[in-house]
């Protein structure tokens, strides 16, 4: 970790983790450092273990061997909705809302982190209840706002479109005021015109928030353009790590996706 | 009168179970057909403090739904981790073992004889006041973190943990609560019924409730009252179709599940501003 007032600050520091699924590796010895207010990406083809090394870092399966930092704090071994509530949230390749809960109320479950109402309150709706639910309203109008999908509040996600729904996903992803925001595919199913608005919207993010991502992602020209550091896994392990103009020329990378005869 | 009052007792009294349910099944999807063993225990835990303990009629009551917490904490911690089918097996196996165990402790429960000679307690007007309580308290979580947190685990167990929701713990709490609802509603039935029995709550009556909350709508409070209070107290007036009176159910089950798979009511609420617009919309047909 980097001296107070020095140059970066780590946010997420991973140490060769290892996951086998029956037998089959599908992540081995990965490492990587996330600096703060910088936008990654880990890239690779299809099945090389992207989304896998996210549910480890988000705690959704236990790593075999590895360790996990987050800021100061070993997370290795924690829940996975306690590492939410220290500050990292994510979103989903396929889309994952609550498909009974209205876009205002599916932000608003991100809020549940921050409230600080008891069970016993909540069954008498007392002053503080209110106050934090109103709170909690504001805040996620807000989120739809900036968004603009203000309009919107009282639909259900299935009445949502696509583009959509991958708006409010990340919305709630941010209602948990995260410092670290994995994005898994955030542009899987968006025309090419969606995906530079996603871009100026991430960055948008990054610049307001002071929000630190790591994105996994197979459209190229997002990848290239608003990450600092991509990341390549092939089968599992990585293959390479650099600046994406580094990553562009480098053999094993285009060996990996284009096959052997390049 | 008399007759009409009865069922107006039996039908309020169920009705409170099946906002028990509703917690359980209906907010947060977790299948339980062993609700009639909290009912038991509700039941014979305060008559049993009654007639044999001689405690105060309110301290039977507490004491009847602290039971259903306490029981419903202890079977919640191994069976909260199972899913869906398995945890709809092991609730099952705890009702019937439930039913077994009360018929072998005689000595305590006077095994299949029952307990009789209970004193009627209990009228219209505390069964009516503790639906009112319930359903407040049940309206209020709804409405809030709590009810937000059952439904997005109903809907996606994963993306709920990821979004910071204790799953377990928060399933937890649903179970004690749930518990705690129905074996109330046991210990008020009790004493509005005079006797009690070991088989007064098998497991068919456990899915009913279950049924109740789904042809209501698992996502309406109002539904769940509604449907029960029609149900049950239907099934009073209809006793002359005797045992087509589970046809006629299974029928209006299979209806809604086809034509109105979110349930009868669907997300609608009664509340004041839901009657409000109503009202608007009734008084100005022409602007919609």
């Amino acid at each position: 970790m980097e001296e107070e007032g020095g140059l970066t600050v780590e946010v997420l520091k991973v140490t060769e983790i290892s996951k086998n699924f029956g037998g089959v590796s599908a992540v081995a010895n990965f490492s990587m450092v996330q600096r703060e207010n910088e936008i990654t990406a880990i890239i690779g083809p299809n099945g090389a273990g992207k989304t896998t090394v996210f549910n480890l870092i988000t705690g959704v399966y236990p790593v075999d061997t590895g360790r996990v930092w987050f800021y100061d704090q070993e997370t290795t071994r924690m829940f996975a909705h306690t590492i939410t509530a220290l500050g990292i949230t994510r979103t989903f390749q396929n889309i994952r809302l609550f498909r009974n809960l209205n876009v205002l109320d599916n932000i608003k479950v991100a809020y549940g982190v921050k409230t600080r109402y008891t069970v016993w309150e909540e069954m008498g709706r007392l002053p503080r209840v209110r106050q934090e639910e109103r709170e909690a309203a504001d805040l996620a109008r807000s989120y739809l706002a900036y968004f603009g999908m203000e309009k919107y509040a009282d639909y259900f996600p299935y009445n949502l479109s696509y583009g959509l729904q991958r708006r409010l996903e990340l919305a709630r992803a941010l209602m948990a005021s995260p410092k670290l925001l994995l994005l898994d595919e955030p542009g899987a199913g968006l025309n090419p015109k969606e995906i530079r608005e996603l871009m100026g919207t991430l960055l948008k993010i990054k610049e307001e928030k002071k929000l630190s991502m790591i994105v996994v992602e197979h459209h190229m020209e997002l990848v290239m353009n608003i990450c600092s550091t991509l990341h390549v896994l092939d089968f599992g392990k990585k293959i390479a790590e650099g600046r994406p103009e580094e990553i562009k020329k480098n053999e094993q990378v285009l060996q990996a996706y284009l096959g052997d005869e390049v | 009168m008399e007759f009409y009052l009865k069922v107006l007792e039996i039908t309020c009294l169920f009705t409170i179970l099946v906002l028990g349910a509703y917690l359980m099944t209906g907010l947060t999807g977790l299948f339980s057909l062993g609700q009639g063993g909290f009912v038991s225990i509700g039941a014979y835990t305060a008559a049993i403090a009654f007639l044999k303990f001689n405690l105060p009629f309110p301290a039977c009551l507490a004491l009847a739904v602290a039971m259903g917490a306490a029981v419903g904490f202890v079977i919640g911690l191994p069976t909260l981790r199972l899913h869906r089918d398995y945890f709809l097996l092991v609730t099952f196996g705890f009702g019937e073992m439930v039913r077994a165990a009360l018929l072998h402790l005689a000595q305590l429960t006077g095994g299949a004889l029952g307990v009789a000679g209970i004193p009627k307690m209990v009228g219209l007007p505390t069964i009516i006041l503790s639906i009112v309580v319930i359903t407040l308290i049940t309206a209020n979580l709804k409405r809030s973190r709590f009810g937000r947190n059952c439904i997005a685990i109903r809907d996606d167990e994963l993306a709920a943990t990821l979004m910071g929701i204790p799953v377990y713990r928060h399933k937890m709490a649903v179970f004690i609560l749930s518990s705690a609802i129905t074996a109330y509603g046991g210990a008020l039935y009790a004493f509005v019924i005079m006797f009690i029995e070991p088989n007064l709550f098998n497991w068919l009556e456990s899915a009913k409730l279950i049924i109740i909350t789904f042809v209501g709508g698992v996502n309406s409070i109002t539904g769940a009252i509604v449907t029960s209070v029609v149900y049950y107290s239907f099934g009073e007036f209809f006793r002359f179709v005797d045992v087509w009176r589970d046809v006629l159910l299974a029928l209006a089950v299979l209806l809604v599940t086809i034509f109105r798979s979110q349930g009868i009511f669907g997300n609608w609420e009664l509340t004041l501003s839901n009657l409000r617009f109503w009202k608007r919309k009734a008084d100005s047909p022409w602007k919609s």
